[in-house]
């Protein structure tokens, strides 16, 4: 654990010397992620609670024991961790994730988000869930967690979050894949943005299917009950090459059933859940529409290209 | 704290809508047959008093003298990952487990860990510990304190590292909250023998450069099949109460709550169950999938004799 370690332990310092003087908002590089976090009285009632730690690198491993190949596969550089208390023995947990690029930190705000939660206006987007909130703003992701759903608890999370948005300069943009899903129908608060397979596999399962090195995707759910997912590859090559490899691997496993006529321009397959999925190369996207039905699969493929 | 996600709640936004609870009743069903034979047995308490509902379920699997011989020392496995909501195992089963052995004769009882005394107190786990007068040994991540076990049969794991405290105990009680992974999408029995194994020799689960390909997961689940060939349970004790199914293993996540306890010997036929509890099929986890072709436990529902009880 980095925090254990001299030099960053200064740095750790140094930041909470920052926010406890109540200092001016500084640009945030790398080695201020701590600066971040609300020193005691920041928050009116609550003030933290044990010490701060830190990992970085692959040493979230230690800190996610188990759990931190979706940060890896996004780009995770480092997490910082304290915890809030008030005096009525509510507690809040925080922890601040620096991934490399806007783009990441917006990829794991949507792997982690629900869509069922409250959208809440902070950075430069926030959900709350029951007991849990993520917000996303430039490099950074904060997850706060109270550990009940009372209204003081709740009111501690929105207040604790909205310090930390303070103190934040970061700026990012939403990744412009995310406008590859036609909005017509759209359920915004579904879209995932995934940069590899352990993303793309936990929002629907390929198993084994080998050639899906995408480079970006993106999934969203339509009213209805159809969705779409788009991946987007370097160049048309690669998209070729991915989709004949893809294709082969569906045409061969007992997991997927071929379920198109043969006159059907867009292949389609049924998956073992009775899903059908019709999968559409164009340029260096390959989009690929579930539905109930194979119409409902076709439709949604059909309104994106 | 009690947070429920309605059953058709869960269904509608679970990718395994079609199995799930109403599987799982299913498998019971369908396990009835097995009785006669020399099936592995299942113990499921069902209910919200968790203590009860763990208790019952032993009794179920067979009763915990059948687990934990008189005089015997006992060494207890919770998992103590995360103190968000449904990533840890209850305090209230660890109780159950505790005094359960005390009943059965147990001469000594000490849950063993290499995660942080924070860790234990923050879950709540250490409180039961200290009331219940059990003992809490905490080991540095220090490859001295791990001892070296060959893998019979081992594909991806030659030798697994276990905390050599382990070997000073008669019996082990395995007690996972079952939950989702991020990784190879499941946490159950199997996997949270990592707990024991040592953090190096775990992080060689984890292909070098990992890319998270269908082969480093492959690899990944392969390597807990082979821990569980080195190191066998005497009982399992599942916390399938209330868990997450999305945001695993760590959370903060979506909860579910069928509130049961499984008990029994066999670990890929409950963590079958538990995986159909929340819309998983068995077959897709590949290391339940692996855990059965390699003889580890029965992957057939069938073949399994499920003793399910209200409490």
């Amino acid at each position: 654990m980095a925090a254990s370690r001299g030099w960053r332990a200064a740095l750790v310092l140094t930041g909470f010397l920052a926010a406890g003087a109540g200092a001016a908002p500084a640009p945030v590089g790398q080695d201020t992620l701590a600066a971040l976090l609300p020193g005691d009285g920041a928050v009116p009632g609550w003030s933290r609670d044990g010490a701060l730690q830190e990992y970085v690198g692959e040493d979230l491993y230690t800190y996610i024991d188990g759990g931190a190949e979706i940060y890896q596969e996004y780009g995770f550089r480092r997490v910082v961790l304290q915890d809030y208390k008030n005096g009525a023995g509510k507690s809040v947990s925080v922890e601040i994730f620096e991934m490399e690029t806007p783009a990441a930190a917006y990829g794991m705000f949507t792997f982690k988000r629900s869509g069922k939660g409250r959208s809440v206006p902070l950075g430069s987007g926030g959900e709350l869930e029951d007991y849990y909130l993520n917000f996303w703003k430039g490099r950074f992701l904060a997850t706060l967690t109270g550990f009940d759903e009372t209204p003081a608890t709740i009111d501690g999370l929105m207040a604790v979050a909205r310090a930390i948005d303070s103190k934040s300069g970061e700026r990012g943009e939403v990744p412009d894949l995310v406008g590859a899903l036609p909005a017509a129908g759209l359920r915004t608060g579904s879209v995932k943005y995934l940069k590899g397979l352990l993303g793309l596999n936990n929002v629907y399962p390929f198993y084994t299917a080998r050639g899906l090195d995408f480079r970006e995707a993106v999934k969203g759910d339509y009213d209805g009950g159809s969705s779409l997912i788009v991946l987007q590859y370097a160049s048309v090559e690669a998209r070729d090459k991915a989709w004949a490899g893809l294709k082969a691997y569906l045409e061969t496993t007992d997991r997927f059933k071929k379920a198109g006529a043969a006159e059907t321009a867009v292949p389609l397959f049924r998956d073992g859940k009775g899903l059908y999925a019709a999968f559409a190369p164009s340029g260096p996207r390959l989009f690929v529409g579930l539905g109930a039905n194979p119409s409902a699969a076709l439709a949604v493929v059909e309104q994106a290209r | 704290m009690r947070r429920t996600i309605g059953r058709r709640d869960f269904f509608r936004t679970s990718a395994g809508a079609g199995l799930s609870l109403a599987m799982a009743r299913a498998l019971a069903a369908a396990s009835a047959s097995a009785a006669k034979t020399k099936a592995p047995t299942i113990g499921v308490g069902i209910g919200e008093d968790h203590e009860k509902a763990a208790i019952k379920a032993v009794e179920l699997a067979g009763g915990i003298k059948r687990f934990v011989p008189k005089g015997a020392k006992v060494a207890l496995l919770p998992n103590v990952q995360s103190r968000h909501p449904g990533s840890y195992t209850k305090p209230e089963i660890l109780r159950a487990v505790i005094r359960l052995c005390r009943k059965a004769g147990a001469s000594e009882i000490n849950a063993l860990s290499w995660q942080t005394v924070k860790q234990w107190e923050d879950t709540g786990l250490k409180a039961v510990l200290d009331a219940e007068g059990a003992g809490l040994r905490i080991f540095e991540k220090d490859e001295s304190l791990f001892k070296p076990v060959p893998v019979p049969n081992g594909i991806a794991l030659k030798e697994a590292r276990v905390l050599a405290a382990l070997f000073d105990h008669d019996a082990l009680i395995n007690m996972p909250i079952t939950k989702d992974h991020a990784g190879n999408k499941f946490t159950g029995t199997m996997k949270n023998l990592m707990g024991l194994n040592s953090p190096a020799n775990n992080r060689t689960f984890h292909r070098p450069n990992w890319t998270t390909d269908p082969d480093g997961i492959a690899h990944l689940d392969q390597s807990i099949v082979d821990l569980n060939k080195a190191v066998r349970p005497a009982l399992n004790v599942v916390d399938a109460t209330e868990f997450i199914v999305s945001n695993g293993p760590f959370g903060p996540g979506q909860l579910f709550s069928p509130q049961r306890v499984v008990a029994g010997t066999d670990r890929v036929a409950i963590d079958g169950y538990c995986a159909a509890l929340w819309g998983l099929k068995p077959g897709d986890i590949v290391q339940i999938k692996r855990g059965g072709e390699q003889g580890l436990g029965e992957i057939d529902p069938d073949k399994a004799f499920i003793k399910e009880e209200d409490i």
